[in-house]
Formats: structure tokens, sequence, C-alpha cells
């Protein structure tokens, strides 16, 4: 074809205005298409989710598994296999661990609590909330208090939305509550679970000796804290705290605030602050123009 | 004691779930011995009574059954030339009811197991309660489910036995046609089976016999003015 022409062809063919456009049952073919990797993307989604709750029925793998303080590799695999889940995927693991007879908490490995009554509701007398009516579904979900508080600590971290509609993917990183929580958590790494890991390879040498020993230091640092506090010697904890109550007597007589020399003193303030040289030398002054006034 | 027993309502209750799954077993076409079927309470209470228990043991009533003849021809495909000599698409079934109160994944996977490893074509799970929602996801898949047997896993709950409903009058009678039954329909009335009414392969008796989608059913249904008539439906 030769160079366009700069000027306006006289006649548009009016198949030529429509040409820029797809036509419109190519559209209609696009938005079907697009609808159909929705559904697609969605069905996928929820096949790894099913698949991922296969696996965590009966997790972890060793039975002797401590739930307070995972192995690295168990915990990886719960972490990243629960990274798709919406919380209500998270209620159906519970449920169907629940369903094998196991504690819902899937990083642990005990069964799950049973009351031997058969009454549907009982009284569980908890320190922080007093007595209350709970059903016994509810108190066989666990094995313990401790595996609800875990469990619930995974189940807040995780996406409402459905990882089809993320954005990001499959998700974000999921942190799991282990032992001696809140200074443990995040600055150590995850005890490990027996030496022999260690010689399996599944970590190197030089990585699981320092585990160790980050872990070492830890219960050294939380044994003398302990010391400090007192929680273990009851000696310790007599001399902190006092039964004979003391009164305390030197009492300045309270005297009646002074309007003029917060006023004349405010003019120096310095976005609220005041100097603290000059203030004095302003006081002065001020104390005695006080005494004059008074006495006039 | 053995008074005590019979009479209790939950031996009465699985007596007739335990009746009406045989008969389910019989209205499919599967070899069911009229006397298997009319078992009475009190022999149910001598073969699966337990001592000093008020339930049945569940575990001891599961049952297998084959197909009949004509079961066989039905789910035949009619021959063609790739492949001159079809297999019919139908087997042993094995038929079991759950002792869990609380069927979910690893009940449903244990019995999927249990049937592929037994060799049974399909199975038929009766459950106390209805099953978690993975499961049932689970279910849904079976057919692509490695672990599952060929025909695939159904669950009934128990309650959905306990009355028979192909028996009550205002339920007609329904007809499984085989595929060249369907056809000969198909090509008679000229039609293409989207053109079918449907019915779901959950509706209640469609469940009840065990339809497939893309199966057609006549339903025969007695009229007054005309006598019997028939009418098709398409399963999706
Ligand atoms: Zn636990």
């Amino acid at each position: 074809m030769g160079p366009k022409s700069i000027l306006k062809s006289p006649a548009v063919p009016s198949d030529a205005v429509d040409a820029r456009k797809p036509p419109v049952n190519e559209q209609h073919l696009q938005v079907a298409l697009q609808h159909a990797n929705i559904i697609q993307d969605q069905k996928n989604v929820e096949q790894e989710i099913l698949n991922a709750t296969l696996e965590l029925l009966e997790f972890p793998p060793d039975s002797k598994a401590d739930p307070a303080r995972p192995s690295p590799s168990d915990a990886h695999k719960f972490k990243t296999l629960v990274m798709p889940f919406q919380p209500n995927d998270y209620d159906a693991l519970i449920e169907e661990r629940n369903c094998a007879d196991l504690c819902g908490y899937a990083l642990c490995p005990r069964p799950r609590k049973k009351v031997p009554s058969a009454s549907k509701l009982h009284f569980v007398d908890s320190r922080d909330r007093g007595v209350q009516i709970v059903p016994k579904k509810v108190l066989e979900v666990w094995c313990s208090d401790d595996c609800a508080r875990r469990a619930l600590y995974v189940k807040v971290q995780l996406n409402e939305e459905p990882a089809w509609m993320r954005r990001t993917g499959g998700g974000h990183e999921i942190e799991v509550l282990v032992e001696n929580a809140e200074t443990l958590e995040f600055a150590l790494p995850l005890r490990l679970k027996s030496k022999k890991e260690v010689q399996q390879g599944e970590l190197k040498d030089g990585d699981g000796e320092d585990i160790a020993a980050a872990w070492a230091l830890a219960d050294e640092a939380l044994a003398e804290l302990s010391q400090e506090r007192g929680d273990k010697d009851s000696n310790i904890r007599t001399e902190l705290i006092k039964a004979k109550i003391e009164e305390r007597t030197n009492f300045k007589t309270p005297s009646a605030p002074s309007a003029e020399t917060t006023a004349s003193s405010a003019h120096m303030a310095i976005e609220g602050h005041i100097p603290r040289t000059d203030a004095k030398k302003t006081k002065d002054v001020d104390d005695d123009d006080d005494e004059n006034d008074w006495d006039d | 004691m053995d008074s005590d027993r019979s009479n209790s309502a939950a031996m009465i209750r699985m007596w007739r779930i335990y009746r009406t799954a045989k008969e389910m077993c019989m209205d499919r076409g599967y070899q069911m011995l009229e006397e298997d079927i009319n078992i009475s309470l009190s022999e149910f209470v001598d073969r699966f009574g337990k001592e000093g228990e008020l339930e049945p043991d569940r575990s001891r009533m599961g049952f297998s059954a084959k197909p009949t003849e004509a079961m066989l021809i039905k789910y035949t495909d009619p021959p063609t030339p790739k492949v001159p000599n079809p297999q019919p698409q139908i087997g042993e079934i094995w038929i079991d009811f759950s002792g869990d109160e609380n069927v979910g994944l690893k009940q449903l996977r244990d019995f999927m197991q249990h049937l592929v490893s037994t060799s049974y074509y399909s199975g038929i799970l009766v459950t106390p309660k209805p099953i978690t929602g993975m499961a049932l996801r689970l279910l849904r898949g079976s057919t692509q489910f490695e672990d599952g047997p060929r025909g695939g896993v159904e669950t009934f709950e128990e309650q959905h036995l306990l009355v028979n409903i192909t028996k009550h009058e205002l339920v007609p009678k329904h007809v499984l046609l085989s595929k060249e039954e369907k056809a000969q329909l198909l090509e008679r009335y000229r039609l293409k089976e989207t053109q079918l009414p449907r019915i779901q392969v959950t509706d209640p008796v469609a469940k009840y016999l065990g339809l497939r989608r893309g199966q057609v059913v006549k339903i025969i249904r007695r009229s007054e003015t005309a006598g019997r008539y028939a009418s098709y439906r398409w399963a999706i």
C-alpha cells in the first residue's frame, strides 16, 4: 500500500467503523470465556482445598508431635496447605478432623476431648468468664484449651476473600502459635522435632545447631526472668508484696492556683512550652507585682 | 429381654430402613430374594441385635447385591463398529450402614477404599446424619477420584429410607430406559434429548433409582380419563 492520505477520505464505508470493534459475536464469546475461566478457577480452588483437607485430615504424621512446638517441616506444610482457605473452609477442616476423632487443630495428633456424660449441655467454670453453659459438641472439638487458642490464632489470619478472587494469588504467609508465645514466636526459629531430623538432612547441620543453640539461650533467659520475677521462689515473692499498709503523710497543703502567674508566662510559650530561664526571670518580676497589687 | 429389644423404637426404625434399602436394590434391578426383603422384625433383631443394647449393630447389616440379567442388558450400550462387545456399566454393589454418627471425609474415603479393595462396582453408604460439606464435595467429584470405585458412591440418610417413597400412591411408576430405548424414543418423536422435560438426579425418586446424568426415565401415571399415560424425563 502507498502512503496514507492525510486528507479525510470523502466517503467512509460504513463497514470500516464497525471493523475497529470486534464483532458482537466475538464480544459475547469473550464474555462467555471470561465467565468460564472464573468458574474453572473456582473449581480448581475448591479441588485444591479438598485435597488440602484430605491431607490435613490425619495430620501430623508423627503421633507424638507436640502442637506447641511443631517440627519445622510439619509447620511449613500446614501453613502452605492452609493458605488458600477461607475461614469457613478452615471450620470444615476442624469438623472433618473431629469426625476422625482428632483434635481440631491440624498440628495436633491427639484425640479430641470426650465428655463422658450424654447430656447435650454442660456447665463450664472458666477463670475469666465465670460459669457458662456450653454445648457438649463445642467442648469436644479440641484436646485442650491451648489447642483451641492455637487453632483460632490461625483462623483469624485467613483471608475472607475466596482464593480465586484474590489479586495476590494464593494468599499471604500464615503464622502458627508456638509455645512461650509473644517473645519467641517471631524471633525464634521453630524448635526442632528431634536430633534425628538434623541427621536425616532435612536441614543443613549448621542450621540445626544454630536453632538448637537459639532455643537453649532462650530457655536460659526465660529461667532467669522467672527467677527475677519470683515465679518459682516463694521467698522472693513475699518480699515484693508487703502486707503492711503505710500511709503517705508528707502532703503539701494545697494552694489555690494563681491565674496571674500562668497568664503572665503564657505569652512566652512557644507551642505550649515555656523556656525555663526566661520563665524564672519573669516569674520573679511578676511575684513582686503581685504583692504590690495585693497591697493596693 | 428379647421383647424389650424388639420393641425399642431404634430397632424398629433400623428394621424399616434395612427393608427399604433392600427394596431399593430390587427396584433398581439387582437380584434380591423375596424372603430377604420381607425379613420380620424378630428375625432382624436376632441377626443384628446386640446383647443388652437398644440399637442394632450397624456394622453387621451391610450386604451386597448382583445385577440381574435384565439390569445388565439395560446398562449395556448398543454395540458400535468401534466397540463391538460393550461391557455393562453396572456390577455388584455393596450397601453399608455407618456406625459413626458423624460421617465426614475420613469415613467416606475409607468406604471408597474398601469398595476398591474388595472390587465392588459401586457402593451405597447409609448414614445416621447428613454427611459433611467436604464429604459431599468429595462425592461430587468421586467419578474422577482415582481411589473410588468405577460405578461411584452414593450416600443416603437413614431418615430418608424410613419410608419407601415409591410405594406412595401419588408417586407414579418410574422406569429407566436403556440407551437403545432412549435412542428409539428420540428418533420416533424427532427430538433432541435436551428438548425433553428434565428430572434432577437429586430428586428423591431419581436418587432412589440411582439415575445417572443423561439417562431417561419413563414415568407412568394412572389417569381417570385416559387410563394410563406415559411421559419421559431426562436426568440432569
Ligand atoms: Zn490438640
